[in-house]
């Protein structure tokens, strides 16, 4: 299942209290900082929590994140060696999803329709020709076949 | 040939006479007219016309004028005017209460006509036996007469002739009584001529004495004297005789002018039974072989009666003359009878006019079954519709009535009659169109002219109402023009598609006709549209309803007018509802499009292509956006 992660510049540490307490306190307080703490993700891990509508509605909003997707390829766009590629996930097949898939970053994979692959997107802002913003895009930054 | 030419002589004045002496035809001339004119009064026997006019006068007889009829083109002339017999309102109105009336088949009338024929057969018996006055046959021909009278169809012309009948025969036995006078007169002068020769003997006679001799001169003087006085009573005998055969031969002339005009009168009235009675009996009562009629040889009337070879007219001339009209009247009215069989209705309707103009008394005219009066009737009211219709230039009525008359007759040639009605009505029609020309061109003149002319040649043709209708459009023309503009500046097309015809008068003027069919073709092209998409939304209830919002969607980009039309806004305010995810996903791709966050804006149209796969917008928003996409850099 995918399963969104924060950025480490946003973790705190426990340490002075721990410090400040007993050892068994040390040792209960990062025993629950470790269940409490959101993971950081992992590559290849799928984000269960990701929606399409939430994208849909606002993709700014996710600037920033990434994604490991388990999604089946539905449609290709192409524009010399890039591609947009529109995928359905499975938690919800009548949504498309559209990820940017520049040259060279499927590697070996070949991107064909109906199969399924793990994207490792990451949302992010671009810039067009003319320097305008181009925002909240599902830039892909490697493909896996399954 | 000559005896043909009197013979239609006697018809005009029989006919004349038919005219004239019944009280239907009194009247016909101008006669206050010409009195107006200040001709001078006329004089018993003198023509009413006035001679400055040109106009020769109608003969005459007995003082009666007598219109004359020309059987070539059926008109009567009549103190110099002209008349339709078979168009007169006169005639008409007579030979249609004739039509109306039923057959005189009463037992009365049988009688009366029985009666009648016995006495004409013993009129033709007496012509050949013993003429003498007082006999047994002239008793009882004067008392046939007297009983015919009782019948009030008779109308006393039986009465009348017996009347004459008596007046001549009392005139005979006057003159019977002075003959036998005279006779008595003449032995009377022959006694008195035998003494006075006498005397004149006994005169002259020698005496043998001297004695005797103053005896003798006595005797002489007496002898004279005697003498003289029988040759005075001869001569005032003889006067008196004299008188006596003058005022018989004046009694007689007198009594066979009476007579005469009495004959004259039945055949004028076309009483012919009674003018043969009169007729026969005339030589009965009048036995000196004279018959000539008692009228001026020069006059006209005397011409008429002459017999065409320059002869006195006679009493048996007038014999012949009933004789032949009564013949001609059961011929006419046997050749009616044929037609009607062979449904030649026409011809039998004037040979009826001729019948009754002719005979209207005789048996076979008066006893015409109704059934047959019926069927004339019906044609000759039909054939009397059709001059005043034509006249009033009626000429879908006219041609109605030739349809009919064609149908009734089967001799009747519509052909004239029909291509001259259509011919006046193309005519009028054409002008009407015209009239619809100049009234597109707004030339209002010419528009008058030539809705003057089509009404003048077809009052009645039913295109008029259609352009009196234009011509009230054309009235309120500004009205409705000023409303058209006001509704078009407001784009309220379908008020005036609604309209419609209201608003077809504004396609007159150049500058709205455009706009007029805009307006009715977009409003046209809507429903028509809408209806199709009706069609298809109820047939897919997912696709269907994306379907119909995406192409009012379409048509409303493409064209503004759409968005002004309430119909239109309703239908696709509907359809947004139903394809509420569709309408959102594009409306929102749009949005984010529009805030540059193009991912977003690409998942939308994506959701909308899956929601509607045909979509046109998401398409072509999705290539749009991901061209955009591709080309950034990130």
């Amino acid at each position: 299942m995918a399963r969104k992660r924060r950025s480490s510049k946003n973790k705190k540490s426990q340490l002075p209290l721990a410090l400040g307490g007993g050892a068994a306190v040390l040792l209960l307080a990062v025993a629950a900082a470790v269940v409490m703490k959101p993971s950081a993700p992992k590559e290849g891990t799928q984000d269960s929590r990701f929606r399409v509508a939430d994208y849909r509605a606002d993709a700014s909003r996710l600037t920033g994140n990434s994604y490991a997707l388990s999604a089946r390829v539905e449609n290709i766009e192409t524009l010399g060696n890039d591609r947009v590629v529109a995928v359905s996930l499975p938690n919800n097949p009548q949504e498309r999803l559209p990820l940017l898939v520049r040259s060279g970053v499927s590697g070996r994979v070949n991107l064909t329709r109906g199969d399924t692959f793990t994207f490792y997107v990451v949302c992010r802002n671009g810039r067009d020709a003319n320097g305008a913003e181009v925002k909240g895009i599902m830039v892909v930054e490697k493909v896996e076949a399954e | 040939m000559k005896t043909m030419i009197s013979y239609w002589r006697a018809c005009t004045l029989l006919c004349g006479g038919m005219l004239v002496s019944p009280v239907w035809a009194q009247g016909l001339g101008n006669v206050s007219q010409s009195n107006q004119q200040g001709t001078e009064a006329p004089k018993v026997g003198q023509s009413y016309v006035d001679t400055s006019s040109g106009e020769t006068p109608n003969p005459q007889v007995l003082g009666m004028e007598i219109p004359l009829l020309d059987p070539a083109s059926n008109t009567m002339t009549y103190n110099g005017a002209k008349i339709d017999v078979g168009n007169n309102e006169l005639v008409r109105a007579r030979f249609e209460k004739y039509l109306q009336q039923n057959p005189d088949v009463s037992s009365d009338a049988k009688r009366y006509r029985k009666k009648m024929n016995e006495l004409l057969k013993l009129t033709q018996k007496s012509a050949r036996s013993k003429r003498e006055i007082g006999s047994e046959v002239l008793v009882r021909i004067g008392n046939g007469l007297y009983e015919l009278n009782e019948y009030e169809g008779d109308s006393g012309q039986a009465a009348s002739l017996a009347s004459a009948i008596a007046s001549a025969l009392a005139v005979q036995y006057a003159n019977r009584s002075r003959d036998r006078e005279n006779a008595a007169l003449e032995k009377e002068i022959d006694k008195l001529v035998e003494r006075t020769n006498r005397y004149e003997s006994r005169n002259t006679g020698k005496g043998t004495a001297s004695r005797d001799k103053n005896a003798q001169a006595q005797k002489t003087t007496t002898n004279d004297y005697l003498i003289e006085h029988n040759k005075t009573k001869v001569k005032k005998k003889e006067t008196l005789g004299v008188k006596n055969d003058a005022e018989s031969v004046a009694a007689t002339e007198l009594s066979k002018i009476n007579f005469q005009s009495t004959i004259v009168s039945m055949l004028m009235q076309r009483r012919y039974n009674h003018a043969l009675i009169g007729a026969h009996t005339y030589r009965h009562i009048f036995r000196d072989g004279d018959t000539t009629l008692k009228i001026d040889s020069e006059s006209q009337a005397g011409k008429l009666f002459e017999g065409g070879v320059g002869l006195p007219p006679t009493v048996n001339t007038m014999a012949t003359i009933a004789a032949n009209m009564r013949r001609d009247v059961d011929q006419n009215m046997e050749a009616v009878v044929n037609m009607l069989a062979q449904n030649k209705l026409g011809e039998a309707t004037q040979s009826l006019i001729q019948a009754v103009a002719t005979g209207e008394y005789m048996e076979s005219v008066a006893t015409f079954p109704i059934e047959g009066r019926r069927r004339i009737a019906e044609y000759w009211s039909l054939r009397k519709r059709a001059l005043p219709a034509l006249n009033a230039r009626d000429y879908g009525t006219v041609e109605e009535i030739a349809a009919k008359l064609k149908q009734l007759d089967v001799d009747f040639d519509d052909s004239m009659l029909s291509s001259y009605c259509a011919g006046r009505k193309a005519q009028s029609d054409l002008h009407l169109r015209n009239a619809a020309k100049a009234l597109k061109a707004g030339d209002d003149e010419r528009f008058n002219a030539e809705i003057t002319k089509a009404g003048t040649i077809w009052p009645k043709n039913p295109n008029l109402q259609k352009g009196r209708e234009q011509l009230e459009k054309v009235d309120n023309q500004d009205a409705v023009r000023d409303e058209f503009r006001t509704l078009m500046a407001r784009k309220a097309y379908r008020t005036v598609y609604n309209e419609q015809d209201k608003f077809e008068v504004v396609a007159i003027d150049q500058e709205l006709k455009q706009q007029y069919k805009e307006a009715i073709t977009l409003i046209g092209t809507i429903d028509g549209m809408l209806t199709q998409l009706e069609i298809i939304a109820k047939q897919d209830s997912v696709m269907g309803p994306c379907m119909a919002y995406e192409t009012l969607l379409e048509r409303g980009e493409q064209d503004a007018r759409y968005k002004e039309d309430e119909k239109y806004r309703d239908a696709l305010n509907r359809y947004a509802l139903a394809a509420h995810d569709f309408t959102q996903a594009l409306e929102k791709a749009k949005e984010c499009e529009q805030r540059r966050e193009y991912g977003s804006a690409l998942a939308n149209y994506y959701r909308a292509q899956c929601l509607y796969p045909r979509s046109t917008a998401a398409g072509a928003g999705a290539r749009r956006v991901t061209e955009i996409i591709l080309k950034a850099q990130f």
